[in-house]
């Protein structure tokens, strides 16, 4: 009796076993007919987008939120008066026109005719100044308006003035952030909670199904002022974390586009056979920032030695397989005012390289750390070829490679001597970026370099209140030459912003920030 | 000579052709950097991603270093890495072992709940967290098979000891008043002796792999010294197009990974045997 | 086992505060203010002394079972959990599967023919994927049955049982691969020894035919080969990571992995503690078919045979 019920448990398991892998190979067998395209499941007028990205959407918050994985799902719901093309220029967006006055204290917008919230509901001046003042009452705001402003009124229905106490140039490009984007008054009668939990605003798309941990499923906005748009009727986010996983997925058309796709792998699907990269100019450059508070990298020759030392035009050539420009200086070229074409650079002589280390405090060398974030393979390959060049220096360089986590812990403790990093401009003014590197009165002290120069920092300010035009530019001009000359940081280089698609996708408008407009995106 | 001819053919198949195998990877990762007239961390972008030819039979990766070289002083590493991370936890592992089996009761019920709960936790957080408060690199990977390594020696040893504790010629010794350290050290110790031996061999494999993936969840050994789990991690983006940026160095693993599951078995062979 | 999980718990809850990086940091991206982490850390309870933070987290875990809210994802940890947890499972269960039926047909034919070319091909081809990393295996798989052939995808879940096995099929063999030349070699060598035993050697004195013969070894060999087997689950409960990454499955594993990253206390918390649960009560299952064996091989192999099981 005991035998003959071991035997049967062996048999049921055996059988199990064969039923399911002869399972697993029908299944294969009835589904490699039909080549599972994600986008294409055209029935009726029923057109879908999926998008992979490598984070989850957690928060839907626009005051709160910066990181891309929230803000490029934001910026798809709610929009701001104004906004910026592919090259990085403001353009009117909710708002039809805008007037600057003369003294720079008074910006005026004039909304759209038509416009609608997602709800269906008429979006008004009140709407555009409640969002505004709520930014600003918000005390978590990642992206706070810097401006010091005095009034926001709604004068008409269709009217919304700011008023300023001083002038702030860069105000209409901060006002072009994604963080400015338009709410419903009181937000409809919800509170603010539920609110973020189901988003009503103007742009193309509505939240239709979202898991905080996985995927983020989109529909169509009705009552989008764009008519006749957007051309898909869904757009998903698909969480694909690994790179090379979102790339074999493109390949193999599950999904139909990649938000974030390796330099490594672009040529691969530049020239494949289903798919092709869109690409924009970028706000971006990978940047070797020096401690210099540290004894060695206070000193500038040593700076101005490692900068001469390194041959630039390598790394780009390394990393970026034709996807990046050589930068020059700290203003990427996608940014108005930069120099990126006439400046002088400290760049790739090893004479003066020699020479600069014999005028330092450490003519025979010395032994230094650079931090690197573990897992990015293109900041390994720059970190290892710096290594190599400081070497023919006499300076000794190790690689100190930690998690992104320990990373960032050390580094904004100025617990490092060289990291490498990436320096980004949020919306489209010099001002993002220079503030940010070298102010060292801003909580960043100039990109944590704790690099001061009093006369730059008096330049950037006055460059701040300085309305566009030739003034202007010359000021940032001066700044970036000396930021150039005195190397707190060495910029590497700008990689185009690129987004891989299927070959059958058109219309995606990929902009310099790193986010995309689905809004003429047609599959097939 | 007649013996080592005689031994030689006795010793299992298996046995001499992972010994041979190992031993050719030995010496190729030995030599190769002498005879190359590339250094391994010599970086020439002009001639980067090169598929392998005649002036670089490996090709070249992406910062245009010889693969060849590069693969073979990885080997070194890797294997140098391998043995020395592998001993402190034989013999931890295989001490452990000889108490917990030998005198049973609360040694053993320490070392057996230590081992349950280092089980238990996730593998991937210890590695990881060893790794984030070392820093990643070769002092992380030491540290955290040292933290894991030590418990397979000591389950097997505790197995063969226990079985052993009771038989009469051990009962007899302590009559005759020899220690217990003495017990231990000379009668049970060449006993278990070649079971922990085989178990080593064998983990060792694994322990080559482990290393390796470390290197592809980015905590492994720190750029620029080579290793083949980085060097496998750092071409996995170049597998469709660059076939060889990885698949070299992962056929390096391979070898050595049959040698010594050839040698583990051939040792298995042989404790039968005898 | 209890005890396992208490210092499992300690130990988690000790750990992942040892460790240098800032959840806060990472939440809020690089651009943070120092008052707005200060203010976060506030929120998250972080600012208070580590015994006070360990009290709270213990208390709430005993009253509610709950591990706390997930920082990074903002909801609760254990429901976050729990609905990762149907991948692994499937991972788990269905390269269990396919490690038997690999393994048992291998291991019979090399038994039975022992010494031969067959064998020695058995014993030999399987240790190849010994030296292979599973990520490594998993990348050339997706390669060359997904991207290339078509036949898989390539990674993901698709919906539905059909869809969830189809999704499930180069995973699972990924992971089996790596498993299969220790099963075999285990289960050839229990299979040898019951072949050598007396009962068999009694069976085959009563001529009875091969095939009910074969049967008979088949069962007597397989269920310690199954034992072993749940041991080597057991690593494998959180050790899915890897496969998980590589084909993109939103599994325990990957989501451990990025809790890590994001220094998402409580869900590290939570992932270890449950992975911990369900490594000892794989552990019991183990012991419980243990239990059942000895009391069988006993019954028909003689107790020598048995005793030299381990």
């Amino acid at each position: 009796m005991k035998k003959t019920r071991t035997f049967s448990a062996l048999r049921t398991a055996l059988t199990a076993a064969t039923a399911a892998v002869l399972a697993i190979s029908l299944a294969a067998c009835s589904q490699t007919g039909g080549s599972t395209t994600a986008g294409t499941s055209a029935s009726g007028d029923q057109t879908t987008f999926t998008y992979a990205r490598s984070a989850a959407v957690t928060s839907l918050n626009l005051w709160t939120e910066i990181t891309s994985n929230n803000a490029f799902a934001i910026d798809k719901i709610f929009e701001p008066l104004v906004s910026f093309d592919k090259n990085g220029k403001i353009i009117d967006w909710l708002a039809k026109s805008h007037k600057i006055s003369d003294d720079g204290l008074t910006y005026t917008f004039t909304l759209r005719d038509g416009l609608k919230f997602s709800n269906g509901k008429n979006v008004t001046a009140e709407d555009a100044v409640f969002s505004i003042e709520q930014h600003q009452a918000e005390k978590d705001a990642a992206l706070p308006l810097t401006a010091d402003i005095a009034s926001v009124t709604a004068p008409d229905e269709k009217t919304v003035e700011i008023k300023l106490n001083s002038p702030y140039t860069p105000l209409l490009a901060e006002l072009a952030n994604f963080s400015n984007g338009v709410v419903p008054k009181d937000f409809g009668g919800k509170s603010e909670k539920d609110f973020f939990a189901n988003p009503v605003g103007t742009g193309p798309f509505v939240v239709s199904k979202w898991d905080k941990s996985g995927d983020l499923t989109f529909t169509k906005n009705e009552h989008y002022w764009q008519k006749g748009k957007p051309g898909i009727t869904k757009l998903v986010y698909k969480l694909v974390e690994d790179g090379t996983q979102a790339v074999n997925q493109l390949k193999a058309g599950q999904v139909d586009g990649i938000e974030d796709p390796a330099l490594e792998n672009l040529d691969e699907l530049e020239n494949g056979n289903d798919t092709k990269v869109e690409t924009a100019g970028s706000w971006v450059t990978h940047t070797f920032f020096f401690n210099t508070a540290d004894e060695h990298f206070s000193d500038v020759h040593v700076r101005r030695a490692l900068a001469y030392a390194l041959n630039r035009s390598d790394v780009t050539k390394a990393v970026s397989f034709g996807h990046a420009d050589t930068a020059k200086t700290v203003l990427p070229k996608a940014i108005e005012y930069s120099t990126q074409d006439s400046i002088k650079p400290v760049d790739n002589d090893l004479a003066k390289a020699k020479e600069e280390l014999a005028q330092s405090k450490y003519p025979s060398g010395f032994d230094a750390k650079i931090l690197l974030a573990s897992g990015n393979n293109a900041y390994s390959q720059a970190a290892q070829l710096l290594q190599s060049a400081a070497a023919k220096i006499g300076v000794k360089l190790e690689i100190e490679s930690v998690d992104i986590a320990t990373f960032r812990s050390r580094f904004k403790a100025f617990d490092y001597q060289i990291m490498i990093n990436s320096a980004q401009a949020d919306y489209p003014d010099a001002d993002s970026i220079i503030d940010f590197q070298a102010d060292p009165d801003g909580f960043s002290k100039s990109y944590w370099t704790s690099y001061s120069n009093p006369e730059v920092t008096d330049e950037l300010k006055k460059a701040q209140v300085t309305p566009d035009g030739d003034e202007r530019a010359a000021l940032y001009e001066k700044i970036q030459q000396t930021l150039a000359d005195e190397v707190p940081y060495i910029p590497l280089y700008s990689p185009q912003i690129v987004k891989a698609v299927r070959k059958n996708v058109t219309g995606l408008e990929v902009l310099p920030n790193n986010s995309v407009r689905f809004q003429d995106v047609k599959i097939g | 000579m007649n013996q080592f001819t005689a031994v030689l053919r006795r010793a299992p198949r298996t046995l001499v052709a992972g010994i041979a195998l190992l031993a050719i990877m030995v010496l190729a990762v030995l030599i190769i950097p002498l005879l190359s007239p590339y250094n391994p961390t010599a970086e020439d972008i002009s001639s980067m991603l090169q598929p392998p030819s005649l002036a670089h039979p490996f090709g070249t990766d992406q910062l245009g270093r010889d693969m060849l070289v590069r693969v073979a002083a990885a080997g070194r590493v890797d294997l140098a890495l391998m043995i020395g991370v592998e001993l402190l936890p034989f013999i931890i592992g295989t001490a452990a072992g000889l108490i917990a089996g030998y005198y049973g009761g609360w040694p053993n019920r320490a070392i057996t709940l230590l081992s349950d709960a280092l089980i238990a936790f996730p593998f991937y957080l210890l590695v990881a967290v060893v790794a984030f408060v070392t820093g990643t690199g070769i002092t992380g990977i030491f540290l955290t098979f040292l933290i894991m390594g030590w418990i397979i020696f000591a389950r097997t040893v505790k197995g063969a000891t226990a079985s052993l504790a009771g038989a009469e010629w051990v009962e007899s010794a302590r009559v005759m008043g020899f220690s217990d350290t003495s017990i231990l050290v000379h009668q049970m110790l060449p006993n278990v002796l070649s079971q922990a031996v085989i178990v080593l061999v064998s983990d060792m494999v694994a322990l080559l792999v482990a290393i390796v993936t470390l290197g592809y969840l980015g905590l492994g050994v720190t750029p620029p010294t080579p290793d083949w789990g980085t060097m496998i991690a750092g071409g996995q983006s170049f597998l469709a197009t660059r076939w060889w940026v990885s698949t070299l160095p992962g056929a390096a693993v391979v070898l050595v990974g049959v040698a010594l599951a050839l040698i583990g078995d051939g040792l298995n062979d042989a404790r039968r045997q005898a | 086992m209890l005890l396992v999980l208490v210092l499992v718990t300690i130990g988690v809850f000790l750990i992942v505060r040892i460790v240098p990086g800032d959840p806060a940091q990472m939440v809020l991206g690089l651009k943070a203010r120092p008052e707005q982490i200060a203010d976060m850390h506030h929120r998250l309870g972080l600012d208070q002394p580590i015994g006070q933070q360990f009290i709270s987290f213990v208390g709430t875990l005993f009253t509610t079972g709950d591990t706390g809210q997930s920082i990074a994802y903002n909801v609760s940890s254990k429901a976050l959990v729990l609905s990762r947890l149907p991948v692994s499972l499937w991972l788990i269960g269905c390269s269990a599967v396919l490690v038997v039926a690999i393994s048992l047909p291998l291991a019979m034919v090399a038994a039975l023919h022992k010494g031969s070319w067959i064998d020695q091909l058995v014993r030999i081809v399987p240790t190849i994927t010994l030296g292979m990393p599973e990520f490594w295996v998993g990348l050339v798989f997706v390669l060359l049955f997904a991207v290339t052939l078509k036949i898989f995808p390539v990674g993901g879940i698709q919906p539905g049982i059909d869809g969830m096995l189809y999704s499930m099929a180069l995973p699972s063999l990924t992971i089996a691969l790596a498993q299969t030349p220790f099963i075999v070699r285990s289960l050839r060598t229990r299979i040898l020894e019951v072949l050598k035993s007396d009962y068999v050697v009694t069976l085959r004195a009563a001529h009875l035919p091969e095939r009910v013969i074969h049967r008979h070894v088949l069962r007597n060999a397989l269920l310690p080969a199954l034992q072993l087997y749940g041991m080597k689950i057991s690593f494998l409960v959180g050790g899915t990571l890897v496969v998980e990454q590589v084909f993109g499955l939103p599994g325990v594993g990957s989501l451990l992995f990025s809790a890590i990253t994001a220094r998402d206390f409580p869900l590290i918390q939570a992932i270890a503690i449950y992975c911990a649960l369900g490594v000892v009560l794989i552990s019991v299952i183990v012991e419980i078919i243990g239990g059942l064996i000895d009391y069988r091989v006993r019954g028909e192999l003689g107790c020598e045979q048995a005793g030299e099981a381990a």
